[in-house]
């Protein structure tokens, strides 16, 4: 049977969810920036409005002010937008289980054999576009094909609010005249190096020899051939296999902290959404590691095997140690993060004791409590429930 | 302090005490034994850890005391040549002077003042065994203390009494070793964890010597008693693994097999199974028609070892580090043992009669 994959893409992500909380930002140029007065003052994310006036990502901001004096700049909230995330795959959710999410704005439904459920590739692509419409207020672009390169190229071609089918037997016309760097996967040096060769078009590298491509790019090279080809067997997977994993977050705190107690609660936050992820895709880490970056830009990392956990407690827990074991509280720090990760290469899992003890009742109960923690803000969320620890010290 | 003795047994008193001090503290007294000369001449070892006094026969002329170097001390000891040897101390210049045959030492030795005293132990909580005993239980449980120090309980052997019953127990979370023994007399009940490095030490002692042993605990230390040596050891301080619970008591196929020729093949399947830079594959288990399949199949080649087995329950595919199999089995002397699997979860492996002991394994999972 033929695969039938999505690519949902939504557009201008972080300024939409911005609108779609604030409605007086709408029809005015408007963007997601860092604040100028600190160091971030970059454009994270205009909308379309503020693109007429060729306002683009990474600009600085007082670029865009000379392009558009009248733009409306917003701080980012970041926790805002997980979950705006978190909601927008709640509901592609509601379409299929098979869902693959490759960025916060973006994902993969796999809808094979859901033809029969939800109508045609485009009826049900239409349907997804409307109800986030309706319900999150935020637009997308939907790119409708066999497998996920396509699928994601087709997602490119019409922005926003667009809906393309790009199908294995469209490619001669529709992908092969494209230069390559719009070929997803290709960036500016793999760009160069195609270009060099006298590749130019995504269908020169469609017709190049296998050998050449190996040469110039190695594996990689054949990879990008197959693509060009359409040929992409990959599966839409909800948490891809890898044999070693890390989960991380990190954060460029607004302003240089040198309170330790004001750091942790940093730490707890992010170590929360490394759990929520950890648990998502039932992935659990034996080393948990802590980035502190100060002032002046020196980064120390420390790390600290744990028992494998995907609890947010045991995840802070560890993190909160090394942090007080590294923690040098005449510099300023401007960026912390965490991270869970394991490079569990073995194959085999030596059950132990502790595990089986553990994972018994009085184990299983924070496991049980955090993954309530995590459904209840599915639903309701990210705000609905919160840590004491975050509560206390935003009230004083 | 003047005494003469032979060379031999000083040197055997000398070996023993030296299994108590510690050549990395940063206290030179610690690293001394001390050398009393009273009634009788009594060596002692102390690293606070673990304390050894020694009885050497000897003739003794002078009374007295002093503390030398223990590594030095052992080595002129150990390469003397065999005749008596005689220690002179003058407190003075702070000399041994060593004596035997037509070889003569002159050491700087340290006042015996400020050398720990080995801790009282209160002589209550005792029972008795024979040194052969002591030794079986202690070599058919060590292997598997643990080696975590972040689960420190787990570095010692736990050893109870119960209704006459001694346990003695090790387990380092992938596997059990349970020993037991019944013991004759009223002993009374307690339970208590021994460092690991302890037991070995008094295995190492013990090799040799046939003898009865007195064993008496307080709350903090532990003693064996041999008449001609001590040794006082600390105990670790926390609650043990509650094993019993972890034993199971069910099963899915019990088979009973010849302890040396499962032991052998599945010694040959680790030649295949043992990787380099210390990673394990498993063998696997394979029981099906009162056969024991055992496999292995790695990077390096693959081997297959049959053994005939009698069988009961249905046929079950499981996989194990080879090596906690190896080390259980190399120490159970009885010829036949029955082992108990489970598909998924832990193994046991019992004697064909009697409950001496029991030991588990978990599994590794694919």
């Amino acid at each position: 049977m033929k695969r039938i994959i999505f690519l949902v893409d939504m557009n201008a992500f972080f300024i939409s969810c911005e609108m779609s909380r604030n409605k007086s930002l709408k029809g005015k140029p408007a963007a997601v920036a860092g604040d100028p007065k600190y160091r971030s003052g970059i454009i994270l994310a205009p909308n379309y409005e503020a693109r007429k006036y060729n306002i683009k990502t990474t600009m600085l901001v007082h670029e865009a002010k000379k392009l558009c004096p009248d733009l409306i700049l917003v701080p980012p909230d970041h926790k805002f937008y997980s979950q705006k995330s978190r909601e927008v795959m709640g509901i592609l959710s509601r379409y299929t289980p098979v869902i693959q999410q490759n960025s916060i704005d973006e994902a993969w439904l796999d809808l094979t054999g859901c033809t029969l459920l939800f109508g045609s590739p485009r009826e049900i692509a239409e349907n997804i576009m409307k109800t986030l419409m309706v319900e999150l207020d935020l637009w997308c672009s939907i790119g409708i094909s066999e497998n996920k390169f396509l699928a994601k190229m087709a997602s490119e071609r019409k922005k926003p609010l667009g809906i393309t089918e790009i199908w294995v037997s469209d490619i001669k016309e529709k992908i092969w005249p494209l230069p390559v760097r719009e070929m997803y996967g290709i960036g500016k040096q793999t760009e160069k190096k195609l270009v060099e060769m006298g590749l130019f078009t995504i269908g020169d590298i469609a017709a190049c020899d296998q050998n050449i491509l190996y040469e110039a790019l190695g594996k990689y090279g054949i990879e990008l051939k197959r693509l060009a080809n359409g040929i992409d067997t990959s599966p839409v997977e909800a948490s891809p296999v890898q044999d070693s994993k890390s989960i991380s977050r990190s954060e460029t705190l607004a302003r240089d902290i040198t309170d330790l107690e004001e750091a942790k609660v940093v730490l707890m936050e992010l170590a929360e959404e490394v759990g929520i992820q950890a648990r998502e895709q039932n992935f659990k880490g034996k080393t948990v590691s802590i980035t502190i970056r100060y002032s002046d830009f020196k980064t120390v990392t420390r790390q600290k095997t744990v028992k494998p956990t995907f609890l947010t407690k045991e995840i802070y827990k560890a993190g909160e140690k090394l942090l007080e074991e590294n923690w040098n509280d005449k510099k300023p720090v401007r960026l912390l993060g965490i991270g869970l990760s394991s490079n569990i290469t073995d194959k085999f899992t030596q059950l132990n004791l502790f595990d089986i003890i553990e994972s018994a009742p009085e184990g299983k109960k924070q496991e049980k409590l955090e993954l309530a923690m995590d459904s209840i803000r599915k639903r309701f969320g990210m705000d609905v429930i919160k840590r004491a620890k975050i509560l206390k010290d935003n009230d004083d | 302090m003047k005494l003469v003795c032979s060379r031999e047994n000083l040197h055997n008193g000398v070996n023993i005490v030296q299994k108590a001090v510690s050549a990395k503290s940063t206290m030179p007294i610690l690293q001394g034994i001390l050398i009393e000369a009273g009634d009788t001449l009594k060596l002692t070892g102390n690293d606070l850890e673990i304390g050894i006094e020694c009885v050497v026969e000897s003739d003794i002329m002078e009374k007295g005391s002093v503390v030398v170097n223990a590594k030095m001390f052992g080595e002129i000891i150990r390469k003397l040549p065999d005749s008596d040897v005689s220690l002179d101390y003058n407190e003075e210049s702070g000399i041994v002077v060593i004596k035997c045959g037509k070889s003569l030492f002159k050491i700087h030795a340290m006042s015996s003042e400020g050398f720990p005293a080995l801790p009282e132990v209160k002589k209550e909580n005792s029972f008795s065994v024979e040194s052969s005993l002591l030794r079986d239980l202690i070599r058919q449980t060590i292997f598997a203390v643990g080696t975590d120090e972040f689960r420190a309980i787990l570095t010692g052997c736990l050893i109870e009494s119960k209704n006459n019953e001694l346990n003695f127990v090790a387990l380092d979370g992938f596997r059990i070793a349970l020993r037991k023994h019944n013991l004759e007399g009223d002993i009374p009940d307690f339970s208590l964890v021994v460092p690991g490095k302890t037991l070995n030490e008094i295995l190492k002692i013990l090799q040799y010597t046939d003898c009865d042993i007195a064993i008496y605990n307080s709350k903090n230390q532990i003693l064996f008693d041999a008449g001609n040596f001590k040794l006082v050891s600390r105990l670790l301080e926390g609650e043990f693994f509650n094993y019993r619970n972890a034993i199971p008591e069910d099963f899915e196929t019990k088979i009973t097999v010849d302890t040396k020729e499962l032991l052998s093949s599945i010694e040959r399947a680790y030649l295949i199974s043992i990787e380099e830079q210390g990673r394990n594959y498993p063998v696997d288990f394979k029981l099906y028609n009162d056969t024991l399949m055992i496999t292995s199949d790695t990077t390096k080649g693959s081997v297959k070892e049959e053994l005939e087995v009698e069988m009961e329950g249905s046929d079950l595919e499981v996989s194990f580090n080879p090596l906690y199999f190896i080390e259980a089995l190399r120490v159970i002397d009885d010829e036949k043992i029955n082992i108990y699997f489970r598909s998924i979860g832990a193994c046991t492996i019992k004697p064909t009669e009697g409950n001496s002991f029991v030991y588990m394994i978990l599994p590794l999972l694919k």
